[in-house]
Formats: C-alpha cells, structure tokens, sequence
C-alpha cells in the first residue's frame, strides 16, 4: 500500500498560500465541493471539529476524581501519622522516643536541669562527645558492644551507668558482679549509703537483679537488696582510675511509662544528674566490626546509582513513546466465520470415535452403487441386484464377489475397513474403465444417452 | 502529547555528563537532576513551539463506491489555519477492512496553506466502510515532543460484491441470442411467441410450414418463432444462518450474489422483468420494476449492505412476498443451501405453493471440500471423513430429489460453478418455454 502524500498541486497550494490572508474560505473554493463537507463553495470559512478535548476541558471533566484522588492521598497520610505516633512502640529507652518505652521524659527534664544531654549511637560520637566530667549511660540492648569496646567505654567518662548489663559487660566492666534472677520481692528500699539510692528510698519491685559475692569487694556496693545477696543496683568503683561504674539490671526503671512510679525519678536523676554533661548511648549495627571482602556498593562508581536511574526514566519514556496510540482505535463489526463443511467433519470424528465401521462402509456403498448404476446406465431405481449383476458382467468378475464388496462383507477392523474401501474404488475403477473401453456398447450408449440428456456438470450431484 | 524517538535516544544521552561529571554519587545525582530538568525545558519548550494540530480543517474527496478486489484513491485535503508551520504525520483511520494499510502520512504544511494526502484504498470486505477521524501528530522545530490531536472527519465508501461471474455474461448472451429465431427446435412450444413469416429455405422444419401464408403468397412460408419475452424473473435470496457458512473461503451469501448478479444481467438482455429479494426473517434488502442499465448498479448497491443473519430463514412468509411482489406466473429462483432433510423442512413445507403459481428452481453451493473428501480413502480417519461426506452428498441428494418430485427445479454446483449453471438452466427454461 502506498500512501503517497502528494505536494504536486503546487499551483493549487500556492494559491491557497496567496489566499490565505482573505481566510481559509477562499481556499476551499479553490478545489471545489468535497462530499464529506457539506460546505460547497467558498462562502463560509470551513470548520473542522476536534474529537480529542483540551487539556483544560480534560481536566474540567476529570475534576471529580482529581479532587477524590486528593482527598484519599491526604486522608491516607493523616491517618498514617495519627496512627503511628499512637502506635509505634520505638526504640526501647531512645532519649528521642516519647512512647512508652522510650526515656524522653527523663531526658527532658534532665535537659531542663541543665544538664547537656548528647543522644549517641555509635562509639565514635561518644568519644567525641564526652568530656572529662561526663556521665555515659550504655543500654546495650542487642549486645552491639564487645569486651575492648565496653572497656574502653569504662574508661571514657567519670560515670558510667550500664542498663541492663549483659555477661559481656559484667565481665568487662565488673567481674565480681554476677546475675541475681528475677526477684520476687513485693518492695525494695535502698538500705545503702549511695546519695541517689538514699534518696530514692525505694523502687520498682520485680525486675532483674544482680548478685555480690558475700564478704566480698569494698569497692563493689550493692543498693535495693532483695535477698541477702542480689541488689537491683550495684556500683563498682575501678581501684586505680576510681571511675565509677553503675549497674541498673531493670532497664524498666528508665523508661517512661514507670519512671515516675516508686523512687524511679530520683534514682535516675541522681544516678545521670551528676555531672552537667550525659552522654545518652544505645550501640547501633555502626559499632559491630566490619569483616569480609568490600561490598558491591562499595566498589561500584559513585555514578552507577543515577545511571540506573537516567535509565529507568529512560525505559519509561521509551515505553510511552511506543505505547502512545495515534488516535482512538477504530472498531469494525466482523463477520462470523463457519466453514461449511464443519458438519461433515464433526460426523467423521463421531464415526472414528464410536469405531462405526459398518455405519461408515455403507454410506461409502451406497455412493459407490448410486455412481455404478450411472455408470453402467441401469438407471437410477434399478434394483441393487440388477446393478450388481450390470457391474459383474461388465466388469468380468464373479457376481458372488462383487455382491460382497458392495454388500455383503461386514468390516470387523479398521484394516478390513480400508481393504474394503480400497476394493468399492478399485470395482469403481474397473467399472470406468470397461464402460470407457466400450467392452459393453449398450451400457455405453445408455450412458452417453443418459448424458446427452441432463448434462450433469462436473460437481453436480443430483443423482 | 506524546514523545518522539529522539526524545528518548536524547534524554538516554544524559549517561554521559553523568559519568563524565559525576566522579561521586552526590555529583552524580546533581549532575543527573540538572540534566532531567534540561530534558524537561527542552522538551517543553519545543512542544510549545509545534504548530497546533487543532488548527487543520480537514477536507475529504471520496468515490461513493468501488467494487470488492479494486483500489480507489481517498484524498483528504488538510488547510492549516494556524500560524506555524506544520510539520507531522497524519493517519485517517479507516476500519481496518477498508485496506488503507499502515496509513502514515508525512506532511508540512505552511500557515494558511493546504495540502493533499492521498491514500490508496483496497477494501478486502464487502459492504459499507467508515472513516470517522483524522489523527494529526505535529512536531515541534528539535522533534522532541508532538503535539496531537483527533479531528472529526466522516467518511465513507461503499463496497459492492465484485461480481466475478461477469466473464461468463458474453457467452450466455450468445446462447441467449441463438435462441432467436431458431425455428427448428422451438416449433410450437409451449409459450413461445410467433415472430413472423419467412421464406422457405432448405434445411427448415417441413411442420413449421404456414400453408395458408403458403397459399397466399404462391411461395413456401414458414413461420418464425421468438423466444417469449416480459415474463417475470424472482430472485429470492436466503439470508439466513446457512448463508453465514463458507465455502472455499467464501460466503454462500456471496456466491449467491454472483450467481443472482449474473442471472439479472442475462434476463434484462432477455427482455424479461428482474425482481430481487433478500429475506430472512425480515426483509433485508428488495428491487423492483429496474430495467436497463439502472438494474446491475441498484442490485448491487443494495447487495452491499447485506450480511447473512445468524437467525433462521422464515419460510412460512415466502409466499406473501412473492405475492406482495408479482400475481402473475413467474421463474422463482430460490438461492439457498440444500442440507440434511431436518434442515431442508422450511423450504419443502413451502415448495407446494410456490410450484402450484410459478416455476422454481432452486439453486445451492455444494462444497467442492466434500466432493474431494469423498473421493480421498488414505487412511483410518480419512475413510471416516470419505464416509461422512458420502453421507452429507446423499443428503443433499435425497433433498434434491424431495425438491424434484415437489415440482420445482434444483441446481448444485461449486462456488465457481453455480452462476454459470444457473444461467444456463434459466437458457434452458426459456428455450423450452417454460418461463
């Protein structure tokens, strides 16, 4: 198909050009009257109107569901925020976590007191912001730390109140100290010479405890007994640095949900009020040492990342240039398409399927006799033994055996089926062949009588 | 708004600033945020510098007809009326069958001027195709973004069956004009008309002999006869469900278009009258009193908006509009399909009363696939598939032999066969004087 945009009209257009500043009506008349317009003629200026709306009346009419759209946006992410403020549980005893778990309360007003309050999630911003007279305070959670790194910890500050201590941090920061179980003590009161536990005087009951061998340590305190030898706080002071270590087992006691309950306040703020400076430290993933080979996106250029993206819109943009329609599609009522012979055809598969031999022989028989008869001109209601016996002379076979092939035999395989077959085509052939020869002149005459007749044409089949 | 192939291949080319100036990811990033917005500037400002495809009016020059198999040249004239020029590709979409093929046409229009785009047609369905829209894609000046637009631009053309059978025509008229004056065989047959009185030449029929014109004119005279002339001619066409089924790739319906085609063409040469009716269950498409040059074009403008209907033929309503059509005796040509008995029901319950007023002749495709799957004994499935068709030929015989002996006339033959053959029984007919 050639589809031939022609210019060739080139006085036509000229003249339209010429003609363009009287208005396009001018033009129009240049050509002639087009069937389709409707406006023959050059009065009217020709108008076309266009199926496709602006961007304006698109948006006018799809207004609604802009402004539905918008409407489910904003209530989506209301609902997000109000939902995750209520919900979110947070990072247990993060200084920056106002729900229950979290130690915001504490940090707060310790931040009110004026006490500088650094939240620290590595070891690294630890050393750098603690000084000579800082408080740290360590909720390892997740046990980030190691032994040199909890040692090194001890020796960074003044004091150093561990929440929660694990086995790693007891024997690195208190050996002596081991782990006293859950006590089951209904009230615990201070009972020791710690200004922060005294004026505590009391606290939550129920948490975890640590054990002091008995007779043991001067330099080791245990406060809050809850037994003869479990303390739910234990302060170590190093004999050479005179650091002090401070061991809370019940991080409960810290958290905001229960800082206010018991002696809970004033113990903390005694323990981390001490100093004007607290380092509030929960390890993070940024302190468990590196090992392995490099990974990949340490080793790709910083470039890869924009190029994958350059790409991605890239592949979107190509999608959209394919992908555009040239206008609407168009849509055209198709005809039905039935293949006449379908009947047929079903009728040979239900005849294979049910193994219909002798069902399928006979329609075979009774064409092949309709044809003979024809052929050897005894007419079409001669008796079936008049054309058996017809065929028989003219062919030169025995009556008994033409009788058998067009009548008699009864097919009890699909071979036999086909050997009989094969058998009505050959006695056809023959038949043809003798008719043709003119071995029999009257069954010959009959025939080419019977033709000058009614000429049946090739695919006629009136018999 | 769409975008263009160099638009994508453009905005891809961004990968090298990227890795040029982007050593790490912070520059990269901004080096690849400069560049989207780059892209972006560009991309806008070249689609706001492409000339509005809003502002083409379209004009459309089209042949109302054509026949099946031929081509014909659809011309649409695009004015554009803005005040850039234009440059784009414009597609008219016609439904697929009206053969418009991929139907891209490049064009560049100045303002205020118009150009043709012509497109060659070669409809592949009969009927009538549509064109409702023109698509006009512009460009802007660096061929980044397109603008686009639809416009509203009517049109059709009508496809008339192509009426192939029109190669048989000449010899038919032939035999048709044998007819005339062929004094030997028409002697005295029943309808035939008297021409007129000639002289005895050696070789005629002594019984045609006028003795009182002989003992007038002390010469030997015969008389002449001429085929018999203004008798009525019915063509009714069955388009129902069976019309639907395909035959050598091709409708029954439009087999039976051919042979009706050919059959009104022989009888207006005839001198007889051409009535024409499409029936279901309604009437579907009707010609009557046409003579002339006028009656190939009418039958087969209204031939070309008629599809078979997947619904039952009513022949019960037959009779009324043969009578609603002629009250006289007539040649009723029935085209129909002759199938199993069970289907031919409708057709025999109505034959008596047809036969009783008027001549008829039934005519139906035989599929020449049956023919050939009777004679093909290959194998297990194909003997089935011989059977079967053996089956379905007998049918159709026994039916033909139940339209016989109702008194009417049948014709059976391929798709290429059947108008030949009818025309040739309608020869027959009038040579015997049975119109």
């Amino acid at each position: 198909m050639s589809v031939t945009p022609t210019t060739d009209a080139a006085a036509r257009d000229s003249r339209a050009g010429n003609g363009a500043a009287d208005g396009t009506g001018g033009t129009v008349g240049t050509v002639g009257t087009v069937g389709t317009a409707g406006s023959s003629g050059g009065g009217a200026p020709f108008v076309t109107t266009v199926a496709t709306p602006t961007l304006r009346a698109f948006l006018r009419r799809s207004s609604f569901w802009v402004i539905a759209a918008g409407c489910v946006m904003v209530i989506a992410i209301v609902t997000a925020l109000v939902s995750g403020a209520s919900n979110a549980a947070g990072r247990a005893l993060a200084g920056d976590n106002p729900a229950p778990a979290g130690s915001m309360a504490l940090v707060e007003v310790l931040r009110q007191q004026g006490v500088t309050v650094t939240l620290a999630g590595s070891l690294a911003e630890v050393r750098s912001a603690v000084g000579a007279n800082s408080t740290v305070l360590l909720y390892d959670e997740n046990s980030y730390l190691d032994g040199d790194q909890l040692a090194e910890l001890a020796d960074l500050a003044a004091r150093t109140v561990v929440v929660a201590p694990d086995f790693l941090a007891l024997q690195a920061l208190a050996p002596t100290v081991g782990f006293g179980g859950v006590s089951d003590a209904s009230s615990i009161s201070a009972g020791c010479s710690l200004p922060a536990a005294d004026r505590a005087e009391e606290l939550l009951p129920g948490g975890d405890t640590l054990s002091i061998p008995l007779g043991g340590d001067p330099l080791v305190t245990g406060c809050f007994a809850t037994s003869t030898d479990t303390f739910s706080l234990v302060q170590v002071e190093n004999a050479t640095t005179g650091r002090l270590v401070s061991l809370v087992p019940d991080a409960r006691v810290f958290n905001n949900e229960n800082v206010t309950g018991y002696g809970n306040a004033a113990l903390t703020l005694g323990l981390l009020g001490d100093s004007d400076s607290l380092v509030w430290y929960l390890p993070t993933l940024a302190d468990l040492p590196r090992t392995g080979p490099p990974s990949l996106a340490e080793l790709t250029p910083g470039w890869v990342t924009p190029v994958a993206v350059l790409l991605l819109l890239v592949a979107v943009a190509a999608a959209f240039w394919r992908g555009r329609r040239f206008g609407p599609l168009v849509a055209e009522n198709l005809p039905v398409t039935v293949k006449a012979s379908e009947t047929m055809e079903g009728r040979a598969r239900l005849y294979a399927r049910s193994n219909a031999r002798l069902r399928a022989l006979d329609a075979l028989r009774i064409g092949a006799v309709q044809r003979l008869a024809r052929a050897v001109g005894v007419g079409r209601l001669a008796q079936l033994e008049e054309v058996i016996g017809s065929v028989a002379q003219i062919t030169g076979s025995a009556p008994n055996e033409v009788r058998r092939v067009l009548v008699d035999a009864i097919p009890h395989s699909d071979a036999q089926l086909m050997a009989l077959s094969d058998a009505l085509q050959a006695l056809e052939q023959a038949t043809g062949r003798a008719v043709m020869a003119g071995i029999v002149p009257a069954a010959a005459a009959a025939a080419s009588a019977s033709r000058e007749f009614s000429p049946p044409p090739a695919e006629r089949m009136d018999p | 708004m769409t975008f263009s192939g160099r638009f994508v291949l453009f905005a891809a080319l961004g990968v090298v600033p990227i890795v040029v100036f982007g050593p790490n990811a912070l520059a990269a990033t901004g080096v690849l945020l400069i560049w989207l917005v780059f892209v972006l500037v560009l991309g806008g400002l070249d689609l706001a510098l492409a000339a509005s495809p809003r502002a083409v009016t379209v004009e459309r020059m089209l042949p109302a007809r054509v026949r099946l198999g031929e081509s014909i040249t659809s011309e649409l004239y695009l004015t554009n009326t803005g005040r850039r020029r234009l440059v784009g590709v414009v597609r008219d979409a016609w439904q697929p069958s009206a053969g418009a093929g991929r139907n891209r046409s490049r064009v560049a229009i100045p303002p205020g001027e118009r150009r043709l785009v012509s497109l060659t047609l070669t409809p592949f369905r009969r009927g009538e195709r549509r064109v409702e829209q023109v698509t006009v894609r512009t460009r802007g000046p660096l061929g980044l973004w397109n603008r686009q637009a639809t416009l509203n631009a009517p049109g059709r053309i009508r496809v008339l069956p192509p009426f192939h059978a029109r190669r048989h025509l000449p010899s038919r008229i032939a035999r048709l004009k044998e007819l005339d004056g062929r004094t030997s065989v028409m002697v005295r047959g029943p309808g035939t008309e008297f021409d007129s009185l000639r002289e005895y030449v050696r070789g005629d029929d002594v019984r045609s002999i006028d003795w009182r014109a002989t003992a007038r004119r002390n010469d030997v005279m015969v008389r002449t006869w001429r085929p018999e002339r203004d008798r009525r001619v019915v063509i009714l066409l069955d388009t129902g469900r069976t019309s639907a089924a395909r035959v050598n790739n091709e409708p029954r319906l439009d087999t039976a278009f051919e042979a009706a085609l050919l059959l009104a063409a022989l009888t207006s040469v005839a001198g007889d009258r051409v009535d024409f009716l499409a029936f279901d269950r309604r009437v579907r498409g009707r010609l009557q009193g046409a003579s002339g040059a006028g009656l190939l074009s009418q039958m087969v403008d209204s031939m070309a908006m008629i599809d078979p209907e997947l619904i039952e033929m009513d022949w019960a309503a037959v009779p009324g509009q043969l009578r609603s059509i002629t009250s006289q005796h007539a040649l009723v040509v029935v085209l129909t399909s002759i199938d199993a008995a069970g289907a031919s029901t409708g057709l025999l319950s109505v034959l008596p009363q047809l036969t009783k007023r008027h001549t008829v002749v039934v005519a139906s495709v035989l599929d020449p696939a049956t023919v050939l799957a009777a004679a093909t004994r290959g194998g297990r499935d194909e003997i089935y598939r011989a059977a079967a068709a053996e089956r379905a030929l007998l049918d159709v015989a026994r039916v033909s032999a139940a339209i016989r002996q109702l008194g009417a006339d049948v014709v059976t033959a391929s798709p290429a066969q059947l108008p030949p053959a009818l025309a040739d029984r309608y020869i027959a007919l009038k040579a015997a004087g049975r119109l």
